[in-house]
């Protein structure tokens, strides 16, 4: 029997996270993968990042973690979308090298103090009195410790999908873990069955590019690690193309093969990430779906479809396949398939990830129902750093909606549940404005510290970056004549000022750039371009910015309003039934929690407090 | 926090006084564009914790009130709270919520004063435990109340308009989330549906904007002398014989609450005992009342016996209502001896022109132009529809030059506003929506 502070179960995208920020915190931390070749595994698209997604990785870095710093390492092409619309949205997406990503993060671990990285697969959970003990694995082996973190991914039960074929697997052809689930559900932990797919992939040399739209990456655009120096990698191509009637025609006249269709899988699929053939049923009226055929990777010919996820039958893909300008010829090296794997009920966690039934248990990732790598990431690091904190006696860590995407990804999860895998999109964030790329450092690495996760070099960079952001605040009352900048005014359609105009006045204006501001002024010209962007981007949205203050304010009140663990809601005279069941399932931390939870009410909520006042004196 | 405001009496249809409380960092700034007082220049400078007595003006109405600021935390909710003490009548306390509603407020929640001072730390132990039980019954009613309302036109039009709205946040959100998928024109797609959402809120708005007059109905004592027919009256207006009818003076000794409808508006009736003076102790009770409840009526109906001679109590009798709106009734026009100077002449007996009366105090309290139509009455929706209305404004007004991101916060916030009244979880609304109505994601 081997002793170890804490354990994480899946070296995927969460576990490497959790396993890291647990280790990275001061404790001897075990992590236990399947098959290691399957550490941080990128088994879908490969690329990280992406709107909404983008933000999550930025969250992840600023608190320390590792997936921006290891997605800029393996970047190949970025482009940052939305830059046509306003800073909040702009959001980094990144084509990485799949097979150098997992070798980065594998060596990563390899390389983390007090962290232990072992293959084996996790039979049962271990519990004494409520309390975590440990896990076993399939070997026998029992190994101790005070906290495990879950984060399985697909793996539980899993079972992939392509056509009539089944087979009982975790995603390409790594095995999956088969007695885990059996182990949770004997501890009362609730499960969900959910589903999700992959197109098929091609060989690139098969493919005929020049019927494509290539797609280039932007040059110049900011990495997701405040701590990568230089712009990323950016010279491999993606090409679009599309789908067409021939296309069209093969899917639907082959339903009845398509096992989503006929009631072979019963999981329930993300809505916003539909297969092929969803999409051709439920939009009968397009005549065309876009695919993307994007690297992956630098040592590898093998491209991947988006877009045409499936889990039709192998020879309707080829004949699908071939239907598509310019892969007529394509040869296909791995069939789309769809996998349906066992998840966690969300709503059995408490907000800092942690199982409400067994005391030192958390739980991370897909295996929460959610979907992709980064939100897996984002939760990962947070279960980490509840489970350290939870040795360590301390109180959770819980960042608010308003604080990062992670609290929104986090509180969506427990507070309202999931019916199908959680992607997170920037208009879940009901303050995005204030949850910018641009700033995920300044809003979250004083608390990365706080907890021991930020190291001294990141921390000395980012005081630094601040200096520079007070720096060039200072400067803002520096004054423009307007003969100085009438001819820059009206060349960027910009009424020119009458009398002399301040650069915060200057900044203000909507044609008007950081970029413009260094080249018109000395006083700016040295300036950290990203200390001044985000300069500018405060102020052009002040106003905007200002409306959501109060609110946030007001809502940050009902969350310093702490429900002490095992609060008796039975005891709460005035509450309406419906509101008093959802209380007793969610049992949130705080009122700010427990006002976003369905079917209660603001009356609930002013009955609510009024008792837990009484009950503090 | 927002300022807020409500009716802090019991909202009877008759109190002599009535009771507005408004709290929050606003509250002081608000009181003083609707209140004004001989003793200041400007309300701003009150003092704290003294009643003042003044004037206030909210839409068309002026009424005498005393109103008294008390200062954040010294207050009951620990936040700035300016209260009027005005005149019981449903219309000038509506009126005075309404202005405080332009200026910036939002109706209170139910128990919301309360929750206040409890988060501040302001309410005792011993209030608390009534006050739980009071705001769950009042929410359950509430939640009733809402329910009924969600039948009919105006219900359809709050429905269909806050569906359209997400429908043009749905636009915007899907155009964000998948830039590359989605290469419709969203933007223009979802001004289109901002400009027509925000027509048609605005009628609703200005339509519903004396609505709660059908709600509450308007208040209307009848007052006389002793055997003016002020019960006979009454009688004839409800058509029912619930009232006392003698010919013996100062047998009605207390006030009489009845309402009738007419065309949807409720019109609350108080009948008055005799006002004079008078030794008896009970009949000085029911005139005590009497008075009160005329204070606290929208409308007085005078009723001057056309059968008798006038005297000179009857002609001070005008006086004691001066300030109020004012119907001068001539009773008994089948045995009419002694005309006099009327806006109508009625009889209760042959029921000549007690309709004609009713019409005359449907267009006295303004009542008359929502007989039928399909408005908001609820103070707490009309708010909602205002909040929306003036975030498609900021929406529709920065429309050319905010990034989509930041219009979305504009209609999100109009969505969340008529959510209030739907119920709609907008969030899950506009996803079903983007991913119905787009073919999205990879």
């Amino acid at each position: 029997m081997k002793a170890y502070d804490a354990i994480v179960v899946g070296g995927g995208h969460a576990g490497v996270e959790a396993a890291h920020a647990l280790a990275a915190m001061g404790h001897n931390t075990l992590m236990i993968s399947l098959t290691l070749e399957a550490i941080a595994f990128l088994a879908c698209n490969p690329n990280i990042g992406g709107t909404g997604k983008g933000h999550l990785v930025k969250e992840v870095d600023a608190l320390g973690g590792l997936m921006g710093i290891l997605a800029d390492k393996a970047t190949i092409q970025a482009r940052m979308l939305n830059l046509g619309n306003g800073p909040a949205v702009h959001s980094l997406r990144a084509q990485v090298d799949k097979a150098l990503y997992h070798r980065l993060a594998k060596q990563a671990l390899e390389s983390t103090p007090n962290l232990t990285v072992l293959e084996g697969e996790v039979t049962e959970i271990l519990c004494e009195g409520g309390e975590i003990t440990g896990v076993k694995t399939a070997l026998g082996e029992t190994y101790l410790a005070k906290a495990v973190v879950l984060c399985t991914g697909v793996y539980l039960d899993s079972r992939i999908v392509i056509g009539e074929y089944s087979r009982d697997s975790g995603p390409s052809g790594f095995q999956a873990s088969f007695r885990l689930s059996e182990s949770l559900e004997k501890l009362g932990i609730p499960l969900m069955r959910f589903k999700t797919g992959t197109p098929p992939r091609l060989l690139a040399s098969s493919i005929d590019y020049s019927k494509m739209a290539p797609q280039y990456g932007d040059k110049g655009i900011p990495t997701f690690s405040f701590m990568s120096d230089n712009f990323n990698r950016n010279d491999f191509l993606c090409y679009l193309t599309y789908t067409n009637k021939t296309t069209h025609d093969i899917i639907l006249s082959n339903l009845h093969r398509a096992p989503i269709f006929n009631g072979f899988i019963e999981g329930v699929g993300p809505r916003y990430c539909p297969s092929i053939e969803a999409k051709v049923v439920r939009f009968k009226d397009k005549d065309r779906h876009q695919v993307f055929i994007e690297p992956e990777g630098t040592d590898t010919h093998e491209v991947y479809a988006q877009g045409l996820s499936t889990s039709l039958p192998y020879d309707i893909q080829d004949k699908m396949v071939a239907s598509v300008a310019g892969l007529e010829d394509a040869k296909i090296m791995r069939y789309g398939y769809a996998i349906e794997y066992d998840c966690v009920d969300p709503t059995a966690l408490y907000p800092t990830l942690a199982i409400k039934t067994v005391k030192g248990l958390f739980s991370a990732g897909q295996a929460n129902g959610s979907s992709g790598y980064e939100e897996a990431a984002a939760q990962g690091i947070m279960a980490g750093i509840n489970a350290a904190l939870y040795l360590q006696g301390r109180e959770g860590f819980v960042l608010r909606r308003d604080q990062a995407y992670i609290g929104v990804l986090i509180d969506d999860l427990v507070t309202k549940g999931v019916d199908e895998p959680y992607r997170m999109m920037t208009s879940r964030a009901e303050y995005r404005l204030h949850l910018r790329q641009d700033n995920a450092d300044i809003r979250l690495t004083e608390t990365g510290r706080s907890l021991g996760l930020v190291k001294e070099d990141r921390y000395k960079r980012y005081l630094e970056h601040k200096k520079e952001i007070e720096r060039i605040e200072g400067l803002l009352s520096v004054s423009f004549s307007p003969a100085s900048v009438k001819d820059l005014f009206e060349a960027k359609g910009e009424t020119p000022p009458k009398s002399g105009i301040s650069a915060k006045d200057f900044l203000k204006r909507t044609r008007l750039t950081a970029d413009d501001l260094m080249a018109a002024s000395p006083d700016f010209a040295g300036c950290d371009l990203r200390a001044l962007k985000y300069v500018e981007t405060e102020l052009k949205y002040e106003g905007y910015l200002d409306k959501q203050r109060r609110e946030i304010r007001e809502e940050a009140r009902l969350e310093e309003l702490v429900i002490p663990d095992g609060f008796d809601y039975d005891k709460v005279e005035g509450l309406l039934s419906e509101a008093r069941e959802k209380l007793k399932k969610i049992r949130p931390l705080t009122v700010g929690q427990a006002s976003r939870i369905y079917g209660v009410t603001p009356a609930d909520i002013t009955v609510l407090i009024i008792c837990l006042k009484k009950k503090s004196k | 926090m927002d300022t807020i405001v409500a009716e802090s009496t019991a909202p009877v249809s008759v109190s002599a006084i009535g009771i507005v409380r408004i709290s929050g960092e606003n509250a002081l700034e608000i009181a003083s564009r609707i209140f004004s007082t001989a003793e200041l220049e400007n309300f701003i400078n009150a003092e704290p914790r003294r009643m003042y007595l003044g004037t206030v003006t909210a839409s068309n109405l002026k009424d005498k009130a005393f109103c008294m600021y008390c200062k954040a935390p010294k207050s009951y909710t620990g936040e700035d709270i300016v209260e009027f003490h005005c005149h019981g009548g449903r219309v000038i306390i509506r009126s005075i919520i309404r202005a405080c509603i332009e200026l910036g407020a939002r109706p209170a929640l139910p128990g919301e004063f309360t929750k206040r001072a409890f988060i501040n730390g302001k309410l005792t132990l011993d209030a608390a435990e009534g006050i739980a039980d009071l705001i769950s019954a009042r929410s359950e009613a509430e939640a009733l109340q809402a329910y009924r309302l969600m039948s009919g036109e105006i219900a359809k039009k709050i429905y269909e308009n806050a569906d359209r709205l997400n429908m043009a946040l749905a636009n915007l959100e899907a155009g964000l989330d998948y830039p590359e998928e989605i290469l419709e024109d969203t933007k223009a797609a979802a001004l289109d549906i901002i400009n027509k959402v925000l027509e048609e809120l605005k009628q609703v708005y200005d339509s519903s904007k004396k609505g709660s007059l059908v709600r509450e109905g308007v208040t209307v004592a009848i007052a006389g002398l002793p055997n003016a027919g002020k019960s006979s009256l009454l009688n004839a207006l409800l058509k029912d014989d619930r009232a006392i009818v003698t010919d013996i003076p100062g047998t009605t000794r207390d006030t009489l609450y009845e309402t009738l409808e007419w065309e949807g508006v409720r019109i609350n009736l108080v009948d008055t005992a005799g006002i004079r003076e008078s030794d008896d102790p009970i009949e000085k009770i029911g005139v005590t009342r009497a008075k009160t409840a005329i204070e606290g009526a929208d409308l007085v109906v005078i009723l001057k016996d056309g059968s008798a001679p006038e005297t000179e109590e009857e002609r001070n009798l005008e006086k004691l209502y001066r300030g109020k709106k004012v119907i001068i009734a001539q009773s008994k026009s089948d045995r009419e001896k002694h005309p006099r100077n009327a806006d109508i002449k009625i009889s209760s007996k042959t029921g000549h022109n007690i309709e004609g009366l009713i019409k005359l105090i449907l267009d006295k309290t303004g009542a008359a132009e929502l007989s039928g139509s399909a408005i908001l009455t609820r103070e707490r929706h009309i708010f909602a529809v205002k909040e929306a209305i003036d975030a498609l404004s900021s929406a529709k007004e920065n429309f050319d030059i905010a990034p989509p991101d930041c219009t979305a916060v504009d209609i999100r916030h109009a969505c969340r506003a008529l959510a209030a009244i739907t119920g709609t979880d907008v969030s899950e609304d506009v996803y079903d929506k983007i991913f119905s109505e787009f073919c999205v994601g990879k």
